[in-house]
């Protein structure tokens, strides 16, 4: 009989879930009774939790009820039934409202219950805990991080980690216990006899107190040093991840600071023969992703060789991870790995299709233009035998191959039609080598023709809607240009006669646009009697397509010789919306009051790019492609707390890296200055810069400044970080004079918007606005920060009342108006012939003294002129000592071109550098060339 | 047979029955104090109490489950949560704070009027007998204005939680009122 009902409740084994509403009135009905039946209740959480961990939701109403069932059970003091509260409780603590209720409850089982319920205790402590009442459970905590059982121990300093972003301030009052848990080796407690109930001790807390640790003296360089010496020393640290956790502290000390390598640098080579392979990893990563002047050649190279050893190892994730750092490296540095090609030669033929893939991935980048054409061999091969999911990385690497080597594009482009015609593979794999031609047929205009009759051949047996579109699109765009126009028309009326309606649709589109050939008047002729033809088709949209571009066509032909009339306009556009910012104005537009829709969407507003300029967005960001995949690998390995003091810090994000956030930024920054009173006169933002630092990132108070270019005004916006955790700023402006203070400034400040009030680790803006003339103005604002400092009781979290706080000035860095403000990246795709037809001629000569690097210089030159390099000039080789940069960009002002070449040399002494611009604007022009640097 | 005889004395004398007991009152009265002076019969120091203790105690020979829920203001909705199956509740009032009397006398009343309360009995400890200045029992029950309650068994002891006068004569008399009336 036993056994039956046993069964019976275990039904929930076969996979088959409770039902919802079920268990939720068989818990309160359990739950309410009185004497509380301990067995049952347990069950039936457990029950319960299955659903919630299966993804099943309550409503508010309902959870908040069950919470408050569960919470009765406190009231039994069995302690499985209450580690199955606290389990309960923790998942109900995000849906539920009033978990507060349990507070006290909980606290007195962390403060006297038994060491078995004490871990579940604590963790579901900081569920129901808020910056106030996390201020009652210090001592809890402080006793529990400092208990010699690891279990306790660890949930507390856990469970600290995440209090963190509630009541920080509490955390850090002990810090210093939890200094004393790294250094502490805790064991289970053993009992004679009992031993072999409890496990060895890992030893993970410290791990955990580490962890904790480092997020608490996060800001604080000296205190993380001194970290480093006192548990790198001698044995302390015998948990291997707590020691993997120190190799990464000593990584953020070093994006901080490279200089301190010589300080670091026995540490790091010591760590390469750590006795666990997990720190060897860290390390090794550590080290090859440095900025590379830092690191002796000779470390790198035993970073690599430790690596390479790696590579041969029986254990695959050893394997994998060595060959993914690997990888990583030959985005950047290929020449430097080149001794592991035999290791991962021999790697190509790996079981794991994991590890294969990133060893093809990083033999297609140390490939040089000689051994491209085998390297691809092997790939054909290979490529059938692997997931679509690793296909796409293939075609990613081979993708950004084609852009490093354009002259190899004919083997390149041999090999990505042969896998797009071989049949399988699913739809993200063909959309990536359609992907990979398209940039081809953008970049690589020697391919063109080759990359779009290939794409013709695709079209006409392709399943995917998507990609027929986007190649329809393409052939549209790039067809009417070319040579033979008439064979693309062929392939495309194909289509209009063969597909469904999505697909004639496009196809119509891209007809149209056949029919702006000019020297080719049989052909023009040809498409409208084909769209005629269209006319009739059976799908409403189609026709609508076809007639509205007949029409089009006829009102060009009537007026000929009137220039680019709309119509032309709307067949092939010259330009395109800015999308994100099109898509926010329109959902604004929509989200607004009805009466709103009676006025006209106003697209003036949005960026818009011209052709040229959205190739110069592309390239731009399919370049830092290498860069964002290597530092989001960085990222993720942080945790994710950290990843925003991450991407602030990162070691080398290349030349504006962050161009996708940048537009995004923009386009806040211009909804931002839209909505303040002061600014809406000013017209539209032309020009947005980058955020620049102002102050030290480890400083009191952390400023950012970014430059708004207005047509007669310039708006300098502050950010401005209080990272204080007791004392707020009040009334913080920023002063801001220009460096040159001649009576005749061509600045005038016009009004300043100060921030009232900025509490600890608050952010707020202040902004200055001047007013200039519209012509090209260049000039360096020195500033000053403003404020009052009241200190905050930490009870209240508000000034203490009566305080009048002091008045403090603290200057930050000058933040200089350059010609590049002035100047957005443009792409062009014959550099050369440009740069000879521009009339205007500037050089100039520059010596530099510091000791940095050609990327370095290459870097700033790139952020301060805002130009887009070309030519894959962007990147220096680390072997050569001289550079020729290339860039181009125009006026955001008038349009005018600019294209500089600018050739650096290396020496002992330093490096030399001579610019050579030209322009259509001879002002501009020298402005550029003579404020490189 | 002796089995029986057993379970037909606990039924007589309630051993088996738990009883639900709740402390209820302002923020400050002293109600966890009275919790843990019953429980343990000494003075722990304790802490506003964020949600509730609860903690099963036997007395005379009776299984009590006394529920000591917060006095905050923020808290006091949730009391009714904890209303159902009560057999009794425990009322305590700071007989020194004089100023917030209306105030106890307003949720005592507003509480008595849950329909899940209707049977339950009231003890009402007017507490911190130790203080000068402390208000008597009469005067207290007079602020409260318990005259007032029909249908139902109540009364007032002064109490100190401190020194543990009145406590146990309190819960003497709530225990044979419960006894006789409920079971």
């Amino acid at each position: 009989m036993s056994t039956h009902t046993y069964k019976k409740f275990e039904e929930a084994d076969s996979g088959v879930l409770p039902d919802t509403m079920t268990i939720y009135q068989d818990c309160l009905n359990a739950f309410n009774e009185s004497p509380v039946n301990s067995k049952r209740c347990r069950l039936l959480i457990s029950r319960l939790l299955q659903l919630l961990a299966q993804g099943q939701t309550f409503p508010k109403t309902e959870a908040t009820a069950l919470f408050f069932a569960i919470s009765k059970l406190f009231q039994h003091p069995n302690d499985s039934l209450r580690q199955a509260v606290y389990l309960a409780i923790k998942e109900l603590s995000s849906v539920s409202e009033d978990i507060l209720m349990a507070t006290s409850s909980i606290m007195k089982d962390v403060q006297n219950g038994s060491d078995m319920i004490k871990p579940n205790a604590i963790r579901s402590l900081t569920r129901v805990l808020d910056e106030s009442t996390a201020f009652s459970a210090e001592r809890l905590f402080k006793s529990a991080v400092v208990s010699k059982h690891p279990s306790i121990s660890s949930a507390a300093l856990v469970s600290s980690y995440h209090l963190l972003p509630v009541a920080e301030s509490t955390v850090k009052r002990y810090s210093n216990e939890t200094l004393e848990a790294v250094a502490d080796l805790k064991t289970f407690p053993y009992h004679d006899g009992l031993s072999e109930h409890y496990p060895n001790s890992t030893y993970i807390s410290q791990y955990h107190a580490l962890g904790l640790l480092y997020m608490l003296k996060n800001h604080d360089k000296i205190a993380l040093m001194k970290l480093v010496q006192q548990f790198s020393s001698g044995n302390t640290l015998k948990n291997q991840l707590a020691q993997v956790q120190l190799v990464k502290l000593v990584g953020t000390l070093l994006t901080k600071d490279p200089q301190m390598i010589s300080q670091l640098g026995p540490l790091l080579l010591g760590w390469l023969s750590n006795k666990f392979e997990a720190v060897q990893l860290e390390d090794a990563k550590l080290i090859t992703s440095l900025p590379d002047r830092f690191v002796p050649p000779e470390m790198f190279a035993s970073a690599v060789q430790t690596l390479q050893g790696f590579l041969a190892v029986p254990r695959v994730t050893t394997r994998f991870a060595a060959v993914r750092v690997l990888n990583r490296i030959s985005m950047v540095a290929p020449d430097k790995i080149v001794v592991c090609n035999p290791e991962l030669e021999s790697l190509i033929n790996d079981s794991n299709r994991n590890v294969s893939t990133y060893a093809i991935t990083a033999l297609l980048k140390t490939g040089t233009s000689n051994n491209i054409a085998s390297l691809i061999k092997t790939i054909t091969n290979f490529i059938h035998e692997i997931s679509d999911d690793f296909k796409i990385i293939i075609i990613d690497a081979v993708r950004t191959m084609a852009l490093k080597f354009p002259e190899e594009w004919k083997s390149i482009l041999n090999f990505l039609v042969n896998v797009l015609k071989q049949g399988d593979g699913g739809f993200p794999f063909k959309n990536s080598i359609v992907e990979a031609l398209f940039d081809l047929v953008q970049f690589v205009p020697q391919s063109k023709e080759l990359a779009l009759e290939n794409l013709c051949d695709f079209i006409e047996d392709c399943e995917y809607n998507e990609i027929l579109v986007r190649i329809l699109h393409l052939l549209g765009k790039e067809g009417p240009s070319m040579k033979t126009p008439s064979l693309y028309v062929r392939h495309i009326y194909n289509r209009v006669v063969l597909e469904n309606s999505i697909v004639r649709s496009a196809a119509v589109v891209a007809l149209s646009k056949f029919a702006l050939v000019k020297n080719d008047p049989t052909l023009v002729e040809s498409i409208e009697i084909l769209l005629r033809r269209i006319s009739n088709d059976a799908d409403d949209e189609v026709r609508d397509r076809a007639t509205i571009a007949l029409k089009f066509i006829e009102s060009i032909k009537t007026g000929e010789n009137a220039g680019p009339s709309a119509a032309e306009n709307l067949i092939q556009s010259k330009y395109t919306y800015d999308l994100a910012s099109l898509e926010s104005k329109l959902s604004q537009y929509m989200a607004a009051k009805k009466d709103s829709c009676k006025t006209a969407f106003d697209t003036s507003s949005i960026s818009r790019y011209s052709e040229d300029e959205r190739k110069a967005i592309d390239l731009k960001r399919k370049q830092e492609q290498l860069f964002s995949s290597l530092s989001s690998g960085k990222g993720k390995s942080k945790g994710s707390a950290s990843s925003d003091s991450e991407k602030r810090n990162s070691s080398y994000p290349g030349p504006g890296a962050s161009e996708l956030d940048h537009d995004l930024k923009a386009t806040k920054y211009a909804q931002e200055l839209g909505s303040i009173e002061q600014f809406k006169e000013f017209g539209p933002i032309i020009n947005t810069s980058r955020d620049v630092p102002l102050t030290e990132t480890e400083a009191e108070f952390v400023v950012t400044g970014v430059k708004h270019l207005f047509k007669e005004h310039v708006v300098l916006q502050f950010h401005i970080t209080n990272t204080l955790t007791d004392v707020a700023l009040d009334s913080v402006s920023v002063g801001c004079v220009p460096a040159n203070s001649d009576a005749e400034s061509l600045l005038n400040e016009v009004t300043t918007i100060s921030a009232e009030r900025i509490k600890p680790s608050e952010t707020f803006a202040t902004y200055v606005a001047f007013e200039k003339s519209a012509e090209v103005i260049t000039e360096e604002l020195l500033n000053t920060l403003y404020f009052t400092t009241r200190e905050l009781d930490p009870a209240t979290q508000e000034p203490f009342p009566g305080d009048e706080g002091f008045q403090d000035e603290y200057e930050i860095d000058s933040l200089p108006l350059t010609a590049g403000d002035y100047i957005k990246g443009s792409f062009i795709g014959d550099f050369s012939a440009c740069y000879d037809e521009l009339p205007h001629h500037e050089v100039s000569v520059y010596n530099i003294r510091e000791n940095i690097s050609l990327q370095e210089v290459v870097d700033k030159i790139i952020l301060n002129t805002s130009c887009l390099t070309l030519d894959n000039t962007q990147f220096t080789s680390p072997d050569s000592n001289n550079h020729t940069l290339k860039l181009f960009g125009k006026s955001v002002l008038s349009g005018a071109r600019v294209a500089l070449i600018v050739r650096m040399i290396k020496s002992s002494k330093g490096i030399a550098l001579k610019a050579e611009g030209r322009s259509d604007d001879a002002n501009l022009c020298s402005d550029i060339v003579n404020e490189l640097i | 047979m002796g089995n029986f005889f057993s379970s037909m004395f606990d039924r007589l004398w309630g051993v088996n029955k738990e009883m639900r007991i709740l402390i209820l009152g302002l923020d400050g009265a002293g109600k966890t104090t009275i919790l843990y002076r019953l429980q343990m019969g000494e003075v722990v120091t304790t802490k506003p109490t964020i949600g509730f203790n609860v903690e099963t105690l036997v007395y005379k020979n009776l299984k009590l489950n006394v529920w000591d829920l917060g006095g905050q203001t923020s808290i006091r909705p949730y009391w009714r949560c904890y209303y159902s199956n009560t057999a009794a509740v425990i009322f305590v009032v700071d007989s020194t704070d004089k100023d917030r009397m209306a105030t106890a006398s307003k949720e005592l009343h507003m509480m008595l009027q849950e329909e899940e309360l209707q049977d339950a009995a009231l003890l009402v400890f007017a507490n911190k007998q130790d203080q000068a200045g402390a208000l008597s029992a009469s005067e207290v029950s007079k602020q409260l204005n318990l005259v007032e309650l029909k249908d139902r068994s109540w009364s007032i002891v002064a109490s100190s939680a401190i020194k543990g006068d009145g406590i146990s004569e309190g819960l003497d008399w709530l225990i044979d009122v419960v006894r006789e009336e409920q079971l």
